[in-house]
């Protein structure tokens, strides 16, 4: 009977090893997620600049790319699933945008009209539920998302303007679908990715990671010219 | 006799003259416009040619599900319009309008009943199955239709469809403005509570008047200085705003006079207290009997 016991404590911690090994989940995914559930007060009045205007005022306020807060935003607001829930949440580099368009003024067009409001606030606090006859020039959140991110996409030639390009798909459990040996090397798990993900493949050899060059939030400021490499010269650099 | 038929003549010359002192109609035409409907304002340059738009009507409307939902290769090469399958259909045009680097820019447009404020369809219903309702929707009750389809044929749009398909119970089959929605507190239609872009606004008219306004006052180039159905046929309920020339994309140039205006004139005063038939039997009687006059003396003659 004891020995029993002592069997069954001994695979208690195993076993919840095993549990919290499966529910464990990414903390800034976490993050995201609960701060895609926030609803912020809605701003009535804002104030109507140009964007020159706007543009220069973010510059003046010193606004760069380190003091962008919040690196990566779920869009999953509770204000677009009020009316309808048809896609999956879209995943926002934040930073990432940031960094690449350069200019804060394209997406934060407006500011509020209270002085002693930040200068940056999140779409959502101005644009909430579609039609409200009280406001009836605003666009819905919902709305505001899709002309801002396609138009911009449309217009610089990069980046998705299908609906599959930005809402995540239903992923299905990769542990039927994939097959490897017990210990794999690092290129047998890239070979089973390059066999259904070979478009992906093809998108990361465009990419900083592999070209080593181009813009990444994460060098910012801490980026030098390399004269050699994969995306110059071929020669390793290291 | 001839007492008789001067009698005759002179009750009828003086009916006719009556008739003719007294005006036609007993009042003008007057508009039975709702005084504050609402309306969908269309935006074409907001417009991405998703196509949600006729998968949320046939989802609410319960029609069958549309043609390659998911998939827009190929399905606007034909020009499509709405059917009994379908209320609202969205064609893609290109204009000859081009971007920077000289691609053609494709234009796409939605396609539904208007629900003017002036139906044709409702005058021409000899019935009453088509209503124009306080909302703004043009209603249709199945329940009354006889199949006549005078209103396909009074549409200055053509968007009335009919069930050719089934000849024991067919319905006239059209937008119905999502009425079950947008008559209870804070109903938006289908197609525009799915739309992303949000191409197309609901509202009151007034308001999206206003909204359209203040559009084309902000952005000057980004469209045309007209906002198509303010003042066509008398003013509709669905209105379009588009950087290309409405024509083009199938919203073609209508009077501002509402078709019913015409022939609700026309016949109102040819109707008005029976004087037309009046007049023309009362011709008619007397050309019978001068006929008859003509005839009757050469039978006397010969008896």
């Amino acid at each position: 009977m004891i020995k029993k016991i002592m069997v069954c404590a001994c695979l208690i911690p195993f076993l919840a090893g095993v549990c919290t090994a499966e529910v464990w989940k990414a903390p800034d995914q976490e993050q995201a997620r609960e701060r895609a559930k926030e609803t912020v007060p809605f701003i009535k009045e804002y104030k109507d600049d140009c964007q020159i205007s706007r543009r220069i005022c973010l510059m003046d306020a010193g606004i760069s790319l380190d003091d962008v807060s919040t690196v990566y935003f779920l869009l999953d607001s509770p204000i677009i699933k009020e009316r309808e829930d048809h896609y999956e949440p879209v995943r926002f580099a934040h930073k990432r945008h940031a960094a690449l368009v350069d200019d804060c003024s394209k997406c934060h067009h407006f500011r509020p009209k209270d002085e002693d409001a930040l200068e940056t606030t999140r779409c959502s606090a101005c644009h909430q539920d579609s039609f409200n006859p009280e406001y009836p020039e605003r666009i819905g959140l919902k709305a505001a998302y899709h002309q801002q991110c396609m138009e911009c996409h449309q217009q610089e030639a990069k980046g998705p303007v299908d609906c599959t390009g930005c809402h995540l798909k239903h992923v299905p459990d990769h542990k039927e679908l994939v097959k490897l040996p017990d210990n794999p090397d690092p290129i047998q798990v890239t070979q089973a990715c390059l066999e259904c993900h070979d478009t992906q493949g093809e998108d990361m050899l465009k990419t900083a990671h592999w070209l080593w060059r181009g813009p990444s939030p994460y060098t910012t400021g801490h980026r030098k010219d390399i004269l050699h490499g994969k995306g110059t010269t071929a020669l390793n650099n290291f | 006799m001839q007492i008789t038929r001067r009698h005759f003549f002179g009750v009828m010359g003086a009916a006719g003259a009556s008739v003719a002192v007294r005006p036609p109609t007993g009042h003008a035409w007057q508009s039975k416009a709702p005084p504050d409907p609402f309306g969908c304002l269309v935006d074409l340059t907001r417009c991405v040619g998703c196509r949600k738009c006729e998968e949320a009507c046939a989802e609410v409307n319960g029609l069958p599900e549309p043609e390659r939902v998911n998939c827009q290769c190929t399905i606007f090469e034909k020009d499509r319009r709405p059917d009994h399958d379908a209320y609202t259909v969205v064609n893609r045009y290109y204009t000859g309008k081009v971007d920077e680097f000289d691609k053609p820019v494709p234009t796409y447009a939605k396609v539904q009943c208007m629900h003017c404020q002036d139906p044709a369809c409702v005058s021409a219903c000899i019935v009453g199955a088509l209503t124009k309702d306080e909302t703004g929707t043009v209603r249709y009750d199945v329940t009354r239709c006889i199949g006549c389809r005078y209103c396909m044929v009074a549409c200055p749009f053509e968007i009335p469809a009919y069930e050719y398909h089934d000849p024991i119970t067919p319905k006239v089959m059209k937008c119905t403005f999502c009425y079950d929605r947008i008559s209870k507190q804070g109903g938006v239609p289908g197609c525009a509570t799915i739309c992303p872009t949000e191409a197309i606004t609901f509202g009151r008219r007034e308001t999206l008047l206003e909204v359209a306004k203040k559009r084309l006052k902000e952005n000057p180039a980004r469209y045309l200085p007209h906002i198509y159905g303010e003042k066509e046929v008398g003013g509709t309920s669905w209105m379009y705003l588009s950087g290309v020339p409405f024509e083009q994309v199938n919203l073609p140039a209508l009077p501002e006079t509402p078709s019913p205006k015409l022939s609700e004139t026309v016949q109102h005063s040819l109707f008005t207290y029976l004087w037309s038939p009046i007049l023309l039997f009362g011709v008619l009687g007397g050309l019978m009997a001068w006929f008859n006059k003509n005839d009757n003396p050469p039978d006397k003659g010969g008896a």
